[in-house]
């Protein structure tokens, strides 16, 4: 089978700091080759660089022949590499058949030929999804619909190459079914497909060869025609070497009081049936691959649906979280995901982003206490080691991880009993995690709160949590206690989506 | 000295916008040798346009908001209290009540509209601009509008101290008051934190619609109250009496190097960015050019100045 | 979850907005029928034409734009601007000046819309602070040429009002000239203007972009220069509003357009046209001016006297541009139910 794509040591860099240190990889025609890869391994910026959605630092990318690097998607398309993204490029008001010929749109005469369009959606549609209103606007659909147009808009233009990243994340079973109907289809006619995907089954039962990355590079490589298809040897590859852990972890054991209990709580199409405990004094992780239901999970316990219908049990008391004061009056704190747009005023100075939630606070005067807000933020500086001049620098020209640390420096001062974190430690230097870590250890020591804790990277929840609860498309999957969270079982309880609790491994 | 340059250094706006004034005022007496209007009535209109201007930079300041009802706000509170003041102090109180009152309904109608259906607030006030303007129309019925303001407005809004009109001590003391308001009470983080980010003023606390609602009343609270001075400079009350003080009071904030999106609240800026519009008015009156000089003047400076700081904030 | 084939589907239409824009058009057409008994006669027809003709073009303009992902406030006095200068800069006894007067009314149509186009489009100003900020400009410069009503308008533009009303006009198009005014022949022009821009890559990427301007741009669409056409195509159909005001009343005044703006705005948001861009159709704007219009005519005829008529219509416009929101607010409220039946 001929080499359509060769990609050769990819570097690409955001800030310095690098996302892919070595990216390779080769695509035949009528092969599908499979990208796997742990979050932030690198799978999805090799995909992005070699369609122009990122520009390469170095490496050379060989098409058909001759070298190439593209500026833009459109530009990689009109080649004949087409990419099916994960997050939409779909617009919301055009209809279907619109959107599938974006770009592309063919004339007749003067005007657009939208028979043509039409007739283009309608062929592929009939061999993919057959009964496809494609009349309807994008909006009216429903995700999994949104995906399988995405993927056909990436198929319109007969591509030589088609990149498919994540795209089974929002498809029903029998859909998926359909796409892997129709890729083998694509294969016969000679197409070279890139396929990523979380969930092992579908990469072992779909693709010719798997390329696994981890930490930005190239660990392995399987080709399914000459090797077995074994989950247990990728697994391995993915998550690296056994780690030898140099102090191992004392888990002391908490006792049975709890500050808050979850039953059956139902979000939206986005949180299924969760239940789940946490103890005073608890740190409880919330794991799996991103994009879950992790970070939705932690803002319903904030408060911030006004919408939610479900009770949660705090304190002994029912109630009803459905806005942020509520969460907080009950001592249950956010440090949301994205702090840019969720947790600080980029403008603003850091005593301004400090005193935020105080001058929220009923119990706190009119007339601000000028003198005790400033002394409270210094030592708040101080306590988190946040790396700045003063406290009236802008937060803006602040590096991440201090950032970071200005935003859980908002509470440090207002009554505290559940702390949640969304990701904090996300493009946070190491120090500054360390920091961040250590301090939330002691909050716990000192004040007996409870921390619930999301992290995209594992070591996180490896390193702090006393329970990890692994979670998959909404639904809470599996749960890890003291000894039994390593990397090996959170990547398992992840990839397979596995309902039963794994037996603990034995320890290094 | 080095407080005072790096108090102007971070303001940067501010100080140009000072320099622009002198300017200005520099070019006007060369231009008309000498003829340029006193410095005295700048100020007193300028004042006028600041105090309408507070409230503008109130609802920019926490959601990007503009108001084009204030006119008429101001226009119909004149027009109903001349005739209950009717020249004598002792209905000054009721004139007051009244006006609080029609500026609470304007401002709960525009900024619960703006706020809960989220259309955008000039198309909410433009229409309610009509709206008033259309109740001036029905209570003159045709016939002008009799009446005249408290003695003790006319001192205010009419009457110089020496060579400073009295307005603008009331403006001295309005800005002492909201410099003292929003830098030192919880007001002032609450505001900002609604136009900077709202979604992480919400998270930590801050009910954002609340504040914004009361941003809409506050701003229309002023302006009705500021029917009542402008009663008391004019001496009687007629149809169109507040139109030229909307937009000025608007491009004031934006002269006055504020941001168009929110979060920002340096009313000294708002001041002299009034200073500058009035003076530039002059400038245009002087020239002969008149109301077409001083729109053509308003809307370009406007535009420029938006486009100078979008262009600060490099954006896709 | 999967529909027939990808026909069009009746149930559908009657679904969407344009259907009951329709609607309430043919409720309030029989009222006020039914009150101004002599509305189908030929010469109440012709004056109720002549008399919506201004809004019916703005609107259309209006709506373009709005589709395009911004908005105009400056749409009336764009209107003023363009009368004054051309009112201003004709002699009725030199037929050479009105040529003139064209030539610098198509000039300042082309810098409105470029202006409003640039600082949207390629400076990326919000639409509604720039296009209120130009709006004074417009109406500084009109006042400039005008200060106060008047000017002239030669005997050849006055084509653009009735061709009956011009002197050396063939017979032929005199004599359509006496049954159909002008306005209905610019009307159809700038339908078929529209008509050709939609049918092109040019429409579809309006539409692209007022659906959502990133996106627009991830997929290859020049935005800038879109939105700069959308409102160059707004400002050509305002010319044609201000060169038929021009043949109507042989004078232009700069305070004219103003009350047209937030009126236009509203009978694009009753046809149907989203505030947020990406959605509405330019012909049914027609029918929502004539409802704005009608709404005018209806308060005349129901006898509130004249001092309300101002209030009544400025309350009735604000209820209507706070209607569709509400309407789309209760729609998507009524879909989120529907998500929690399988709890």
């Amino acid at each position: 089978m001929a080499v359509i794509f060769e990609a050769k040591h990819i570097v690409k860099k955001f800030n310095g700091v690098p996302a892919l240190s070595d990216g390779n990889l080769l695509c035949h025609s009528g092969r599908i080759t499979g990208l796997l890869g742990a979050n932030g391994s690198g799978k999805s910026t090799i995909s992005k660089c070699i369609t122009g959605v990122y520009h390469k630092n170095s490496g050379t990318m060989t098409y058909m022949g001759r070298e190439v690097d593209f500026k833009s998607p459109m530009e990689a398309k009109r080649a004949g590499i087409a990419m099916a993204f994960q997050n939409l490029s779909l617009l919301p008001e055009l209809t279907v058949w619109q959107n599938i010929v974006m770009g592309f749109e063919t004339r007749k005469g003067l005007f657009l030929d939208d028979k043509d369009a039409k007739a283009t959606a309608k062929r592929i549609l009939d061999e993919f999804v057959p009964e496809f209103d494609y009349h309807r606007t994008v909006e009216e659909l429903s995700p999994s619909e949104m995906q399988i147009v995405e993927i056909v808009k990436a198929i319109s233009q007969q591509p030589k190459m088609l990149i498919l990243d994540e795209p089974t994340a929002a498809l029903e079973q029998s859909e998926v079914k359909s796409l892997f109907k129709y890729m083998r289809l694509l294969a016969q006619r000679g197409v070279g497909m890139v396929f990523t995907s979380h969930r092992m089954w579908e990469v072992m039962e779909i693709c010719d060869d798997v390329i696994v990355f981890k930490n930005g590079q190239v660990v392995g490589s399987i080709d399914f025609d000459k090797e077995e298809k074994n989950a247990d040897t990728i697994i391995q590859m993915i998550t690296g070497e056994k780690k030898i852990v140099s102090v191992p972890r004392i888990y002391k054991s908490i006792p049975e009081d709890y500050f808050m209990k979850i039953e059956n709580l139902n979000y939206n199409k986005i949180l299924h049936n969760i239940t789940m405990n946490i103890k005073k004094g608890e740190i409880v992780g919330i794991g799996g691959l991103s994009g879950q239901g992790q970070e939705e999970l932690l803002l319903a316990i904030a408060g911030n649906y006004a919408d939610i219908k479900s009770d949660i049990n705090v304190n002994g008391q029912k109630e009803r979280l459905n806005s942020p004061n509520k969460a907080i009056e009950k001592g249950i704190l956010l440090i949301p995901g994205d702090r840019q747009r969720q947790g600080l005023m980029m403008d603003k100075s850091i005593y301004e982003n400090v005193i935020l939630p105080k001058v929220a606070l009923k119990k706190e005067p009119f007339i601000i206490p000028k003198k005790r807000y400033m002394e409270e933020c210094i030592e708040t500086n101080q306590i988190l080691s946040i790396n700045s001049d003063s406290i009236a620098c802008f937060v803006s020209g602040l590096s991440g991880g201090n950032a970071q640390k200005v935003v859980m420096g908002k509470w440090l001062h207002v009554d505290m009993s559940l702390l949640i974190l969304s990701d904090p430690a996300k493009g946070v230097d190491v120090g500054a995690k360390k920091d961040m870590y250590d301090f939330v250890k002691k909050l716990v020591d000192e004040r007996g709160i409870s921390v619930l804790l999301y992290a995209s990277a594992n070591e996180e929840l490896i390193d702090n949590c006393d329970r990890v609860l692994v979670m998959h498309e909404g639904r809470i999957v599996g749960e890890l206690k003291g000894k039994e969270i390593t990397d090996e079982t959170l990547v398992e309880l992840s990839m397979k989506g596995s309902l039963t609790r794994r037996e603990a491994r034995d320890n290094v | 000295m080095n407080k005072i340059l790096n108090y102007l250094k971070e303001n940067s706006k501010i100080t140009l916008c000072t320099i622009l004034i002198a300017l200005l005022f520099i070019i006007g007496n060369l231009i008309t040798g000498g003829n340029f209007s006193s410095l005295g009535s700048t100020i007193k209109f300028a004042s006028f346009t600041a105090i309408f201007g507070l409230g503008q930079m109130l609802i920019i300041c926490t959601g990007g908001d503009i108001d084009l009802s204030v006119g008429y706000c101001a226009t119909i509170v004149s027009c109903i209290t001349a005739g209950m003041m009717d020249g004598k102090n002792n209905n000054i109180w009721r004139a007051i009540i009244f006006a609080i009152i029609v500026g609470i309904l304007v401002g709960l109608i525009n900024g619960l509209l703006t706020v809960y259906t989220k259309l955008p607030s000039l198309v909410v006030t433009l229409a309610m601009s009509q709206i008033l303007q259309g109740l001036v129309d029905v209570y003159s019925a045709g016939n002008s509008i009799g009446g005249k303001p408290s003695p003790i407005l006319s001192v205010i809004a009419a009457k110089n101290t020496g060579v400073f009109p009295n307005i603008f001590f009331l403006l001295i003391i309005i800005i002492i008051g909201v410099m003292w308001l929003l830098n030192k009470t919880k007001i002032s983080i609450q505001l900002v934190s609604c136009g900077s980010n709202a979604m992480a003023a919400h998270l930590s606390g801050i009910k954002v619609k609340k504040v914004r609602v009361l941003s809409f009343v506050a701003c229309d609270v002023i302006a009705a109250l500021m029917g009542l001075l402008l009663l008391g400079n004019l001496g009687l009350a007629f149809k169109d009496m507040a139109s030229s003080y909307v937009m000025p009071s608007i491009a004031a904030v934006v002269i006055g190097g504020l941001s168009i999106k929110g979060g920002q609240k340096n009313y000294i800026g708002v001041v002299l960015g009034a200073i500058v519009l009035q003076t530039l008015t002059n400038l245009f009156v002087s020239l002969g050019w008149g109301d077409s000089g001083k729109y053509l003047g308003y809307g370009l400076i406007l535009l420029l100045m938006l486009i100078v700081y979008v262009r600060e904030k490099v954006s896709r | 979850m999967y529909n027939k084939k990808g026909g069009f589907s009746m149930p559908a239409f009657f679904k969407k907005t344009e259907f009951i824009t329709i609607v309430i058009f043919l409720i309030m057409l029989s009222v006020v029928a039914a009150m101004q008994g002599n509305f189908f006669k030929l010469s109440t027809l012709q004056n109720t034409i002549i008399s919506w003709t201004p809004l019916i073009l703005l609107t259309m303009g209006q709506s373009i734009v709005i589709i395009s992902g911004g908005l105009d406030m400056s749409s009336g006095n764009a209107l003023s601007f363009m009368l004054c200068i051309l009112s201003a800069t004709m002699h009725e006894e030199n037929p050479m000046s009105g040529w003139i007067a064209l030539l610098l009314c198509i000039i300042a149509m082309i810098g409105i819309g470029l202006i409003n186009g640039l600082a949207v489009g390629f400076f990326k100003l919000p639409p509604i602070i720039a296009t209120f900020a130009t709006s004074y400009m417009w109406l500084g410069a009109a006042l400039f040429i005008m200060p106060s009503p008047g000017g002239e308008c030669v005997n050849w533009m006055r084509a653009f009002f009735k061709f009956s009303s011009v002197d050396n006009m063939p017979k032929m198009l005199k004599y359509i000239g006496g049954i159909v005014p002008t306005g209905v022949f610019l009307i159809i022009l700038a339908c078929l203007i529209w008509y050709v821009v939609s049918r092109t890559k040019l429409g579809r990427y309006i539409y692209a972009v007022g659906s959502n301007r990133n996106i627009a741009y991830d997929n290859g669409v020049k935005t800038a220069k879109i939105q700069i056409i959308a409102y160059l195509l707004n400002s050509l159909f305002v010319m044609f509003a201000a060169l038929f005001m021009v043949g109507q009343n042989q004078s232009g005044s700069a305070r004219i357009g103003d009350p047209l703006t937030l009126k236009c705005i509203a009978s694009a948001v009753v046809a149907g046209v989203a505030l947020t861009g990406g959605r509405g159709n330019v012909f049914v704007s027609i029918v929502g001016a004539a409802i704005i219009s009608l709404v005018s005519k209806l308060i005349f005829f129901s006898n509130i006297s004249s001092d309300y008529q101002t209030v009544v219509s400025g309350l009735i416009l604000l209820i209507a541009v706070a209607s569709s929101s509400i309407i789309n607010a209760v729609k998507s409220a009524w879909a989120k139910r529907e998500v929690y039946s399988d709890e």
